[in-house]
């Protein structure tokens, strides 16, 4: 039996970040099981004794990563709730009336980025943000001004060059790559591999590799700042546990100052499942730490490269289009 | 303008209303500029972050011009079992979509198929997706 879950469609919206769909073997959710069972087979070990993590997986999910909030303190589904929230999740495509600015981009469908293209783990959890809550924190008044300022700082200036628009179309980080890991929109895939003293983790969105020394090694001193932070690793019984600081001001992860600090938890269920567990703080951003979970799921390898700039004429064409219109506004003025 | 502050939002949010996308069609495309173009197929380049056809497109007056076409993420149509001579040179292709706001010849693939109608990248299997054919 193949107990993959396949699913996969691609969400819309502010969706298609953190939302997707899990699938059939609800039979197989994990409930919140934080800490979890960590009772790892004896199949599971590298050459080396460490627990095997290695491997192809993808992260895709139809859970958001916060709770919607007519679902309240609701942290799980039943399994016929799953059903029917995978069912309806599924049931949305792509919508657009022609001549809006929604009908313009290319067929997801056909370019293998629709749902239902790519697999799931299934989960019954209504959000990936663990707790009652289930939704990210307040964010402290101090970090409110913040991210207001930044974002007036580049109003009016959103197409005056590559510099203003975001770190994604930048091709410098996706926030799907973390620390904490999140599901991207598509090709949502990463790659574990191991050796004696580190992890590195390849993801395929967008091509970068984190390296995680798992030698006991301290983190970097305080003043080198780096966009993925500085990672490091150890073992908690069959748990890999890595802890991240370092991170600069400017990877703002949800609005984060430089002082965020993430620990994630792999934990390798099954064959096929690595529950994949994280937790964020940051007092200059948020008043609490919170956390989240979501299963990965094994998939046929391999990864393909994405050379985010390779051919990034989109990044031409907005400015050329930005620089285009306010030819047409002088024109129109004069 | 106003639009284009809503579109950087977008574009800082990483999330698009509709389109999980590498960057802003809205920024790139003009919804008020929607083109049918029925031409040849001169290259495909498999490259990131998008995809991008590039066709001959014979005008009205006889001549020909090169339309830039772009397309989604190349790794998902790999992982679909398209490869580069999934889509020769010569193929007779028909697009539909928005021409770039700077009016140079590039449209995004909004839809694409062949001259008889099929879609240029449907029929694949082995993703493992509910939506797929069998395998066998």
């Amino acid at each position: 039996m193949n107990p993959r879950s396949p699913i996969c469609r691609m969400l819309s919206a502010a969706a298609a970040l953190f939302a997707f769909a899990p699938v059939s073997a609800f039979a197989q959710a994990v409930p919140a099981a934080a800490k979890v069972a960590t009772a790892t087979p004896a199949r599971a070990r590298t050459a080396d004794g460490q627990p095997n993590l290695e491997g192809v997986w993808s992260t895709a999910s139809v859970t958001p990563l916060e709770r919607p909030k007519d679902l309240g303190a609701k942290e799980f589904f039943t399994k016929e709730e799953a059903e029917a929230y995978e069912k309806k999740t599924l049931a949305v495509h792509e919508v657009a009336a022609p001549g809006t600015y929604g009908d313009v981009h290319y067929s997801m469908a056909q370019f293998g980025l629709e749902k239902g293209q790519s697999q799931v783990a299934a989960s019954i959890r209504t959000s990936l943000i663990v707790g009652p809550e289930g939704r990210i924190p307040p964010m402290i008044p101090e970090a409110q001004q913040r991210n207001a300022a930044r974002a007036a700082a580049n109003k009016g200036h959103e197409f005056d060059g590559p510099e203003n628009r975001s770190l994604g179309e930048q091709c410098i980080m996706w926030p799907n790559e973390g620390p904490p890991i999140q599901p991207a929109g598509y090709n949502s895939n990463l790659q574990i591999v191991q050796g004696p003293g580190y992890v590195a983790i390849l993801q395929e969105m967008i091509h970068d590799v984190r390296v995680i020394p798992t030698d006991g090694s301290p983190h970097l001193a305080a003043n080198i700042r780096q966009w993925f932070g500085d990672s490091r690793g150890h073992w908690e019984g069959d748990t890999l546990v890595v802890d991240t600081t370092n991170f600069t001001g400017r990877t703002a992860f949800r609005g984060s100052s430089e002082n965020l600090h993430v620990v994630e938890r792999f934990t390798r269920q099954a064959d096929d499942r690595i529950l994949y567990q994280f937790t964020v703080e940051d007092p200059a951003t948020w008043t609490k730490s919170w956390s989240g979970e979501m299963p990965m799921t094994k998939i046929d390898g391999p990864i393909f490269e994405y050379a985010c700039h390779e051919g990034n004429y989109g990044m031409r064409n907005n400015l050329s289009g930005a620089r285009a219109e306010e030819k047409a506004a002088q024109a129109a003025g004069k | 303008m106003r639009i284009k502050v809503l579109i950087a939002i977008a574009a800082f949010s990483i999330a698009s209303p509709s389109v999980w996308a590498h960057h802003s069609f809205a920024a790139e495309f003009d919804p008020t500029k929607p083109v049918k173009l029925k031409g040849t197929v001169t290259q495909m380049e498999w490259i990131n972050p998008h995809s991008w056809i590039h066709m001959d497109v014979k005008n009205p007056d006889g001549t020909v011009t090169n339309w830039m076409i772009e397309g989604g993420s190349p790794n998902a149509l790999l992982r679909r079992g398209f490869t580069k001579n999934s889509l020769p040179v010569g193929s007779e292709i028909v697009v539909e979509g928005y021409q770039a706001k700077d009016s140079s010849n590039r449209a995004n693939g909004r839809d694409l198929t062949f001259a008889d109608g099929t879609k240029l990248f449907l029929g694949s299997t082995g993703t493992g997706g509910p939506d797929d054919k069998p395998e066998k």
